[in-house]
């Protein structure tokens, strides 16, 4: 009355391939332009104004000391104010188009920078979702800009959806600097 | 009986570590209990897992991390309820493999209906392994099966007898040898991982000291789908599973996002600004356009494909907030399912079809729902505790893994789809998020 034990009929053995993540790509990848503005971010934006060579002033139209030391401060400023969005919205408010006035101002002295448009969100609602509110709100700001019929200023714009937060706290406070485009020069 | 039976997916599961060889022990048939699910309270099966008997006096710790490692499947599964070990009578390590030798009796009287018997012999680097279902009022064996393999692999093969011992009495496996994908924050990114079904077992699949999302897996779990930021703007890749190898796949001005293989074939559903407007494409695995799917003024987003290929659900503000629609793909005809609420997203669609899960906002927090794929009957199985988001169903439809913020940063969370049974998976450390639970794999 015992039970019947069968025997192994087929044996295959396959030794466990370790190693497995050393066939993955280690490529590293150099800091992304623009990803400045938030904490971990990569770095700010290639280069940066310390990256300012004779080359690049003289693209700019720039000489003197002096307008140097003009161009940096307005730059800062111009990469230091972001506009701000309603909870779900991309709409410009009145405050954020003055705000955009201000970069028209800038990006009309110095037509030849390059910009790019970052839209983000605030930690609520999905990752997809808000990649695509994201690029709303980039876009918005883009058209703005674009609209107002610049000659040959350089814009992009770009999505970081809620993955790059300014502030990282978990209130209202927060969630307001985050719902923002941020614009990044790449110098 | 071999496990596999072809050398590229030997290779394959070896490097997910499922390789052994089994053979089945002796067996006779047994009806099939009855499981329903989405039954609240349903009568869970009382089964005892004493310790595995160890053959030789190597590695004796085994005996008790089987038995436990069983013990949790088991328990996971939702279909059992393991006995507490304190009350079994008979020493495991004395007591018989064979029903003859086995003092039902004993069983019997601590509420036991089936019992499982295990044994192990480990000699050198490989381990013998045999696991035997007996039906304790019947005192006769359902299931035996035995394994060979790298003691390194011990773990899959007791994986594997749970899904046997699911086998033998639901009349479907369960879905021990899955594996689930998700995001884990790293320093200053965020990577692609999978880990088991328990969230054990972390695997890291990509490197790319970037910003990864929305991982997605196909349904022979070769390649996951995901999004990145490596090249500046978010591309949608797909990374081979066995070797780690990239490729491109959407490559277009603006926002590639949100990838979702299409059951069966060798195409995606992604959205894709190029046009202006985030809308949903029908890619080849090359990021070919072969059809727009859904399109408009509004955001489309998050695709996820019916088990048959043939509909989508997905989400879409057209209505002024995100809501989940379906979109059958061969009419074109569209149908919103989501009513309640302002913000629906999310959609995940169950492997038997009749569902949809969803992230909804009530009570202020995003928390999970499930809805007739049809609309209609709606159930909310959180509320209360943190954020809960991106559900993923198991293959086997009885679970529903998600991820909260209920104790702290997002960690992978599952529970029963009756809303029961909630456990956490991951414990990696950093923020784990945007789970997708990988198909069964034919074995």
């Amino acid at each position: 009355m015992r039970d019947s034990i069968g025997r192994v009929v087929g044996v295959l053995l396959i030794v466990f391939l370790i190693g497995f993540t050393g066939a993955c790509s280690k490529k590293q990848v150099p800091s992304q332009p623009g990803m400045s503005g938030a904490p971990g971010a990569f770095g700010p934006g290639a280069g940066g104004p310390g990256g300012m060579d004779d080359a690049k002033w003289r693209e700019l139209g720039i000489t003197t000391e002096a307008e140097k030391r003009e161009f940096l401060d307005r730059a800062q400023a111009f990469e230091n104010q972001d506009i701000y969005f309603d909870y779900d919205a991309y709409t410009l408010t009145q405050p954020a188009q003055r705000v955009l006035d201000e970069k028209l101002a800038f990006l009309k002295r110095y037509p030849k920078v390059r910009v790019t448009v970052e839209g983000h969100c605030d930690e609520r609602g999905t990752t997809e979702y808000n990649m695509a509110l994201g690029e709303r709100r980039a876009n918005s700001a883009y058209q703005y800009l674009a609209n107002a019929g610049l000659q040959g200023v350089k814009l992009t714009s770009i999505s970081y959806g809620k993955e790059r937060p300014i502030a990282t706290g978990h209130d209202e406070a927060s969630w307001a600097k985050n719902r923002r485009a941020h614009f990044a020069i790449n110098y | 009986m071999l496990v596999c039976r072809n050398s590229s997916k030997i290779l394959f599961l070896a490097l997910l570590g499922f390789a052994f060889a089994v053979c089945f022990i002796g067996q006779a048939d047994a009806e099939p209990i009855e499981v329903t699910l989405n039954k609240p309270n349903i009568q869970k099966i009382p089964i005892a897992v004493p310790e595995f008997k160890y053959m030789s006096s190597e590695q004796t710790q085994f005996a008790r991390d089987m038995a436990q490692t069983l013990a949790n499947d088991l328990d996971f599964s939702g279909v059992f309820r393991p006995l507490d070990p304190k009350g079994f009578v008979e020493d495991p390590q004395t007591m018989g493999l064979n029903a003859p030798e086995i003092q039902f009796p004993n069983w019997k009287r601590i509420g036991a209906d089936y019992l499982v018997r295990g044994s192990y012999q480990v000699q050198g680097s490989s381990v013998k392994m045999e696991g035997r279902l007996f039906d304790v009022v019947g005192q006769r064996m359902i299931k035996g099966k035995a394994y060979d393999g790298d003691i390194r692999n011990w773990r899959s093969m007791v994986h594997d007898l749970a899904d046997e011992i699911l086998l033998a009495l639901t009349g479907e496996r369960g879905v021990f040898a899955t594996k689930i994908a998700y995001v884990q924050s790293t320093g200053n990114g965020k990577e692609i991982y999978y880990c088991d079904f328990d969230g054990s077992n972390p695997v890291q699949v990509t490197r790319d000291n970037s910003i990864a999302l929305s991982p997605n897996w196909n349904r022979e779990m070769t390649q996951l789908a995901y999004v990145s930021y490596k090249d500046g703007a978010p591309k949608v890749y797909s990374a081979n599973v066995q070797t780690g190898a990239q490729t491109l796949i959407c490559n277009y001005p603006g926002t590639n996002i949100s990838p979702a293989w299409r059951p069966g074939r060798s195409e995606l559903a992604v959205t894709m600004t190029k046009d202006g407007n985030p809308d949903i494409f029908l890619v080849s695995s090359s990021g070919q356009v072969l059809q727009k799917l859904v399109h408009g003024w509004s955001i489309n987003v998050s695709p996820d494909w019916s088990p048959d290929g043939r509909k989508l659900a997905y989400v879409s503000n057209e209505s002024g907030s995100p809501q989940v629609y379906v979109l059958d793909v061969g009419s074109g005809q569209k149908k919103r399912i989501t009513f309640s609420g302002n913000y629906n997203t999310s959609p995940a669609w169950s492997p038997k079809g009749d569902w949809i899960a969803y992230s909804g906002v009530s009570g202020g927090n995003h928390n999970i729902f499930i809805t007739r794929a049809e609309g209609g009957e709606t159930k909310q199985l959180t509320s209360g505790e943190g954020n809960n988001e991106s559900p993923t169903w198991s293959p086997d439809g009885r679970m529903i893994a998600f991820s909260s913020t209920r104790q702290g940063g997002p960690a992978i969370w599952a529970l029963l789809v009756d809303g029961t049974g909630v456990k956490r998976l991951t414990r990696q450390g950093g923020s784990q998020e945007l789970p997708d639970w990988s198909a069964r794999l034919s074995r």
